[in-house]
């Protein structure tokens, strides 16, 4: 919302600096996001005067101009040719800003020109703010200026325009008045608020024009009336100048008395040319089936039963509250007006101007909601303005349709309630006191306070939130600056980090704790993974959540898997040369299962690339962070899984049988497809799954107090055993002592081991609870290691 | 020659040359040869047993002097020559301690966001806040209709949200977990829910469709707006310390009245006004206020019995002030060179 100070001066005395003003504004929850110039985009251009004007020696039309801006003497290369000594111009000196854009020193066919005398439009001036500003050439200012002033200045254009970022629940602020009435209580002055002068018209407004409303439901309030011997001209200097000054063009005295209504009450409003209403008879109903309008946008458009038009006896001639019709548009030959002034229905006008993809201002107006009582000031109003404009000849009385008559709410509010909210103590009396600054009456009942909710606020309630409706208001007058923070009181609480965000905290810190870089990718993936993914057609990862309106069809689906985003973010790593290549992530996928919300899966997600990683470092990981997290005899088993290569890939299932995850090698293909250089391997893992595996509590084993005896050994087998097999075996072979550590330290194959077979050698501790092993308590366990070995299939190797 | 005599020159002969030993080898090579089973004065001792008693008493008694001035000279020759080795290894190994030191297994990182995540819970566990959860894709219902905002509410506009369909949106704040705190839980509570939220909004250096907040709610019997203005003050200066300065201004939120903005005092510039504060020394952290009482009653409770404070605060934006990061899309790149820094 834009605030020009000086219209802001004719209703509020304003006897504070811009800064102190901003931030009194501030306290009453009214945000400046800043402040601008009148003149936009021009900042720096002063007076000067033209001394000599030179032909340019190297062009036609070229003049080089000595020109005097007090402080120096300029040489400036202008193609204008109605400059002339002595004349006094507007000079865009270097470093000043013309349209936004900074001046500098330009070579013109080989002399500098340093800065630029400028035209009334590369102010953004007309003839009507000032003689002169339409010719073709530069503006030649008609009075004495001291040289060197700023030109804002010297032309009186030097208004300061506030922008405001007004909340949704104010749309009685999207107005001048409804600014200027929370800035007087804001500066502690009062609102001095125009009154309008009902202006009495000739003749009787039933002979010119009636209207009906079929649907009082949208539209409970029409009122109108009728301009004739409409003089079509351009609007006098003043509304242009106050239309500009807040972003508005001018365009003829019956559209900117609408516009400027808009902008003063905020209520929107339109005018149709009386002529063009068939039998002058407005009709307020939804739309035909298959019925179009052109609106003023010359754009034809397809309404629809649930829409509300504005029509007449034939044909719409408008969309209500969204934009007119371009057959009743008004034009040079327009002879008579009707002045439309209503209250659509808010959440129809929404659905309205969506569905056409057509969110005008007014549209965005009625959405934001306006009442009865401003639709009937608005439209005295503009009639008022009519008058004063001599743009036509007022008709009869004003056309005013409703269902019922509007009222003051009234509502009774607890105090004691509210200064319980608020931590205050104010009396019924002073809080009346405060909420008369915002023109609301109140007066104190007996425990209460009495409210007349002014027909503005519409955000105030007359129901369940009524006393926090006016605890806001208190609270806002009373400065939250003044309000004195306070601890809680009453029963105390214990705050705890739950179980699972602590089993969160733990698997970050160990992935930490082993070298891994934390990631956060983005949720929204795309369909063409899965297929990269190389996933079956039934793979349940397929079944992605969709999003109704994404960004693009390459981020319109809900991940359901960590891995792609993993892979997105490795591959930049690796391309930028980031200096490393070993991530996890821990985060939500969802798959849609058919139920109203889809499931939530937490995972946990470790990405390797680069130097010195393999399937073993990987597995290493995983079983460290099992390991910390107690989780205990999970199995590892080889998997399937389309993505990661064949023989490298591995299935980790817990003890009571759950999955705990899948990990492995990238599958080439895979990798080519994220063109990922080098071998990848990652690990998706089920944080739930985890969870539930976890044992409950750590509790201490005691250490050995005898020294174990390490021994190792080595096995030939089939090549294609799993170790584990044999660490079993190592594990329970009847040896008579503890065999602890089993641990594979070699895998060889190659000379010396028969084709089709490998050697493993693993190593183990012997030990007892009670002594130290005697030298025939080891071999006799030794012993009956390897014939456990040997008839599993394992000799020693030789 | 008399054993008197040998042993003098014994000494002395000992006594030269020791003065010329170089090496710790070299010296003890010398005690062997002199103190040692077989040395020069072992074998004059033991000629001892020859003399008469009365010479055996006064030889014997030179002997032992001999023997321990040898000793002290010795020990002091052990002293000196250690010294001079431990200085030619000083001067040997000395180092570049400027060069890079070098880890086999260097530690991994804690994403930035995750680091504040655990600084702001923290603060407020220490008040008594214990956590909840709520899942990311939620009921239109829990995300806006329950919270106060009903479909068609002018205000559903101020958060541009994804849809799954009709009823089903991806959340746009952390705020329907107050929703499911009031349905399956009882007052009076402390919570804080922490998660993921989403809303239409085109990456650039200050907008993410994907972000972090945390929800801080609190339902007790009591409650004031002083009170939610003691917990924001405390959890502030928890994590950006106790200089930084507050301000709560109000706002407005459908689903809390009063409503109010958390300022801070930009940490970028001090306060004086810089490119991030937009030149206005503060930056907004979070909405709060005191739960709307539609919400409360929605949920089955008495809103004259049960007040609600509410806030929820960007953990994106908490991050980037916390650490002086300039883009959001940082947060969600994951360039090692980001987070090698944190």
């Amino acid at each position: 919302m834009k605030l020009p100070k000086k219209w802001l001066c004719e209703y509020v005395d304003f006897n504070v600096t811009n800064a102190e003003f901003i931030e009194k504004m501030m306290w009453r929850g009214f945000e400046c996001a800043g402040v601008e110039k009148e003149l936009s985009g021009v900042e720096g251009v002063v007076v000067g005067r033209v001394l000599s004007v030179v032909k340019h020696e190297n062009s036609e039309h070229l003049h080089i101009c000595q020109v005097d801006i007090g402080s120096e003497v300029l040489t400036i290369v202008t193609g204008a040719d109605n400059v002339f000594d002595g004349a006094l111009v507007p000079v865009a000196v270097v470093g000043s800003k013309l349209g936004g854009r900074e001046m500098a020193a330009v070579n013109m066919r080989g002399v500098t020109s340093y800065g630029m005398l400028c035209s009334g439009a590369e102010l953004g001036l007309t003839n009507a703010d000032y003689p002169g500003s339409e010719v073709h050439g530069i503006l030649i200012l008609q009075e004495e200026h001291p040289l060197g002033q700023s030109i804002d200045e010297a032309l009186g254009f030097d208004d300061d325009i506030f922008e405001f970022e007004l909340t949704p629940n104010r749309p009685d602020c999207i107005s001048i008045l409804g600014m200027c009435r929370e800035a007087a209580a804001a500066l502690g002055q009062s609102f001095r608020e125009p009154s309008i002068k009902p202006v009495k018209g000739e003749g009787n407004t039933a002979d010119y024009a009636r209207v009906t409303i079929e649907n009082y439901d949208l539209c409970p309030r029409y009122t109108a009336r009728v301009i004739k011997d409409i003089v079509i001209e351009p609007s006098p200097a003043w509304m242009q100048r106050k239309l500009r000054a807040v972003g508005l063009r001018p365009i003829n005295n019956i559209v900117d008395i609408t516009n400027y209504v808009l902008v003063e009450y905020g209520h929107p409003m339109h005018a149709f040319d009386l002529a063009c209403i068939h039998g002058s008879h407005i009709v307020v109903r939804t739309a035909h089936d298959g019925e179009i309008v052109t609106t003023l946008d010359k754009r034809e458009r397809a309404v629809t039963p649930d829409m509300l038009l504005i029509a007449d006896e034939s044909r719409g001639v408008g969309i209500a509250g969204v934009m007119g019709g371009l057959n009743s548009e008004i034009t040079e030959q327009t002879q008579a007006v009707l002045f439309e002034s209503a209250v659509f229905k808010g959440s129809n006008i929404r659905a309205t101007a969506r569905k056409l993809k057509h969110v005008t201002d007014a549209a965005s107006r009625f959405i934001k909601g306006v009442e009865p009582v401003s639709a009937e000031l608005a439209l005295e109003r503009a009639v008022e303005l009519v008058a004063e404009l001599k743009a036509g000849t007022v008709v009869g009385e004003i056309i005013d349709v409703k269902k019922e008559k509007p009222v003051d709410r009234e509502i009774t509010i607890s105090v004691d309630h509210i200064n319980a909210l608020l931590a205050l103590d104010l009396s019924a009396k002073e809080m009346a006191q405060m909420l008369a600054t915002i023109s609301i009456h109140a007066r104190p009942t007996l425990g209460g306070l009495h409210v007349t909710i002014p027909h503005f606020r519409t955000d105030i309630e007359s129901g369940i939130e009524a006393d926090w409706d006016i605890a806001e208001e208190i609270a806002r007058i009373y400065g939250y600056y003044n309000i004195k923070p306070t601890l809680m009181r009453g029963d105390t609480f214990r705050g705890r980090i739950d179980d699972l965000f602590l089993l969160d905290d733990a698997v970050k810190d160990t992935l930490v704790a082993l070298g891994l870089y934390e990631m956060y990718n983005y949720n929204f993936t795309s369909p063409s993974v899965f297929d990269s993914l190389l996933l079956p057609k039934d793979s349940e990862l397929r079944k992605a959540v969709r999003i109704l309106n994404p960004f693009g069809e390459d981020q319109s689906l809900m991940r359901t898997t960590l891995i792609p985003g993993m892979l997105d973010s490795l591959v930049r790593n690796a391309n930028r040369k980031s200096g490393h290549l070993r991530f996890f992530e821990v985060g939500n996928t969802h798959v849609d299962t058919g139920a109203e919300l889809p499931e939530e899966r937490k995972k946990i997600g470790i990405v390797l690339g680069g130097a010195g990683v393999d399937f073993y470092l990987l597995k290493g990981m995983i079983e460290e962070l099992f390991r910390v997290l107690g989780v205990k005899n999970a199995v590892f088993q080889k998997s399937e899984a389309s993505y990661l290569q064949p023989g490298r890939a591995a299935e980790i299932v817990s003890a009571s049988g759950a999955s705990l995850g899948v990990f492995g090698e990238l599958h080439p293909d895979v990798a080519d497809g994220w063109k990922a250089d080098g071998r990848v391997y990652i690990a998706e893992l089920s944080f739930s799954a985890i969870a539930e595996s976890r044992t409950a509590g750590k509790r201490f084993e005691p250490l050995p107090r005898f020294p174990a005896a390490e021994r190792d050994l080595a096995v030939v087998v089939d090549a294609d055993l799993e170790s584990t097999v044999l660490k079993n075996v190592i594990e329970t072979a009847p040896a008579g002592v503890i065999v602890s550590d089993v641990r594979l330290f070699d895998t060889y194959a190659g000379i010396g081991i028969p084709a089709g077979k490998k050697s493993l050698a693993f190593s183990f501790s012997l030990r007892a609870e009670d002594h130290t092993l005697t030298d025939e308590e080891i071999k006799r366990g030794m012993d009956a290691i390897i014939d456990a070995l040997k008839e599993n299939g394992a000799p020693l190797r030789a | 020659m008399g054993m008197m005599e040998s042993l003098a020159q014994l000494r002395e002969e000992a006594e030269g040359k020791l003065k010329d030993v170089q090496s710790s080898e070299e010296l003890e090579q010398l005690l062997v040869d002199v103190l040692g089973r077989n040395g020069s004065l072992t074998s004059i001792l033991r000629a001892m047993g020859k003399l008469a008693s009365e010479e055996r008493a006064s030889v014997g008694a030179f002997a032992n002097k001999v023997k321990s001035s040898l000793e002290a000279v010795v020990a002091e020759k052990r002293a000196a020559l250690g010294e001079i080795a431990k200085q030619r290894r000083f001067a040997e190994e000395a180092l570049d301690v400027t060069a890079p030191g070098q880890l086999a297994d260097p530690l991994g990182r804690l994403h930035p966001m995750t680091q504040t995540y655990r600084l702001i819970r923290d603060a407020l566990v220490g008040m008594g806040f214990s956590m909840f959860d709520g899942p990311e894709i939620e009921l239109d219902d829990n995300n806006f209709t329950l919270l106060n905002l009903p479909k068609d509410h002018p205000a559903r506009d101020m958060q541009d949200t994804f849809y799954i369909n009709e009823n089903v949106v991806l959340r746009t704040h952390t705020s329907p977990c107050e929703i499911r705190a009031l349905t399956t839980l009882t007052p009076p509570f402390r919570l804080l829910m922490p998660g993921r939220v989403f809303r239409v909004d085109e990456v650039d250096a200050s907008h993410s469709p994907v972000f972090h907040q945390i929800e801080g709610f609190v339902v007790d019997k009591g409650l004031t707006l002083g009170d939610l203005k003691g917990i924001l003050d405390s959890f502030v200066h928890a994590v950006f310390g106790e200089d930084v300065k507050t301000r709560l201004r109000p706002s407005y939120f459908p689903f809390t009245e009063p409503s109010a903005e958390l300022d801070v005092s930009c940490s970028i510039c001090g306060g004086k006004g810089c490119r991030v504060c937009k030149g206005t020394g503060w930056i907004e952290i979070l909405g709060c206020g005191v739960t709307n009482p539609h919400e409360i009653a929605n949920c089955g409770y008495d809103p004259k019995v049960w007040t609600g404070l509410a806030f929820g605060l960007g953990v994106d934006r908490m991050a980037n002030l916390k650490f002086g990061i300039n883009d959001i899309r940082l947060e969600y790149e994951n360039d090692a060179r980001f987070l090698r820094q944190f």
